[in-house]
């Protein structure tokens, strides 16, 4: 007999924490992302009430039959710790960044920007992206570029003067990625952050081209 | 009591005050800075500090539950989608040719773009995702 109903722990397919419809059409609901939703929802109303959770969880589950998402495992993992040492880099960072690109803005001289590949260390997807988002929330870089294959991030660095700089942007990333692998990564990922970062690929595509 | 209130309406009124400068900031950077990539620096990230800021005083204005949440929920999406726009903008700026080749330092990515099987999924280095789901 068909179950109606699956949960994840049942079947190990699933993803964590989901629900699997069986019908003429199978379905399987995230619950996370339904409570992520539910609680938007209350937010937007900006009124805690009995009524609103309850049509926020109708809108959500609505949204997510009819809008069905991938059924892949993000590799999401929320560690408290990591993130609120994450938070407070973030923010220390946006200070002193701030401070320096102001002073870029009034400097009379020319400054010379460069574009460099940082090449990153973890590999799946969703901590590629975090750490693209939380490097162009720091005023260190931003991101012109993301390749996917070879978790390779393009920056564009707005002082580049010396190669000092250079390296200083490069550890820099490093440093966010680790951070932000730390707060969100699964284990198999913060092993990987654990290691030193990769030796740069710059010399041999130099070779390459010439 | 109402000492309490004066000290926070007014470290509310400083902070809105500062975040609103930061994002003035950003204005005279996008107006004095040379090029595309240069000003979508100018053009976030002080706004980014500035919203969190202005964030901060509303904050500490209202002083109600909810409406915390509410700002809090500003601020993470304004965290979440602002590099998303800079990023697309700088990355259509660089493939379009926005920028002076020669006003760069260096640029690691140039000789990635013209190398032909380099392009995402063509290359040959698809061992990268024994941990890509």
């Amino acid at each position: 007999m068909r179950r109606l109903i699956t949960l994840s722990y049942r079947n190990p397919d699933l993803p964590p924490f989901s629900v699997e419809f069986a019908g003429r059409r199978r379905r399987v609901l995230d619950l996370p992302l339904i409570a992520w939703l539910t609680l938007i929802w209350v937010l937007l109303w900006s009124t805690l009430t009995w009524a609103n959770v309850v049509t926020g969880v109708v809108v959500a589950v609505t949204l997510c039959l009819a809008f069905p998402l991938p059924q892949v495992d993000l590799g999401l993992r929320l560690h408290p710790w990591g993130i609120i040492r994450l938070a407070a880099y973030l923010l220390y960072d946006m200070y002193t960044s701030g401070v320096k690109v102001t002073r870029q803005i009034f400097a009379d001289r020319p400054h010379r920007p460069a574009v460099i590949g940082v090449p990153l260390r973890c590999r799946s997807d969703l901590m590629l992206a975090a750490t693209a988002v939380s490097v162009s929330n720091v005023p260190g870089g931003s991101v012109v570029e993301v390749r996917r294959a070879t978790a390779t991030l393009f920056l564009h660095v707005l002082d580049a003067d010396r190669p000092e700089q250079l390296e200083a942007a490069r550890a820099q990333v490093w440093k966010l990625e680790e951070l932000t692998v730390r707060a969100f990564g699964t284990r198999e990922e913060i092993g990987r952050v654990s290691e030193p970062p990769p030796p740069l690929p710059g010399s041999d595509v130099g070779e390459e081209e010439s | 009591m109402s000492a309490w209130l004066q000290i926070t309406d007014t470290a509310g009124a400083v902070l809105v005050f500062l975040g609103a400068a930061i994002c003035l900031l950003g204005v005279v950077g996008m107006v004095k800075l040379p090029d595309v990539l240069s000003r979508s620096h100018a053009a976030t990230k002080p706004q980014t500090l500035g919203l969190l800021l202005v964030l901060a005083g509303v904050a500490l204005r209202l002083r109600s539950g909810m409406d915390l949440a509410t700002l809090a929920l500003i601020g993470f999406f304004q965290l979440m989608t602002g590099p998303v726009a800079a990023h697309l903008v700088a990355r259509s700026a660089y493939r379009t040719g926005q920028i002076e080749g020669g006003e760069l330092l260096f640029d690691d990515l140039d000789a990635q773009l013209t190398q032909p099987g380099q392009e995402p999924g063509a290359g040959p280095e698809q061992d990268a995702g024994s941990g890509r789901s």
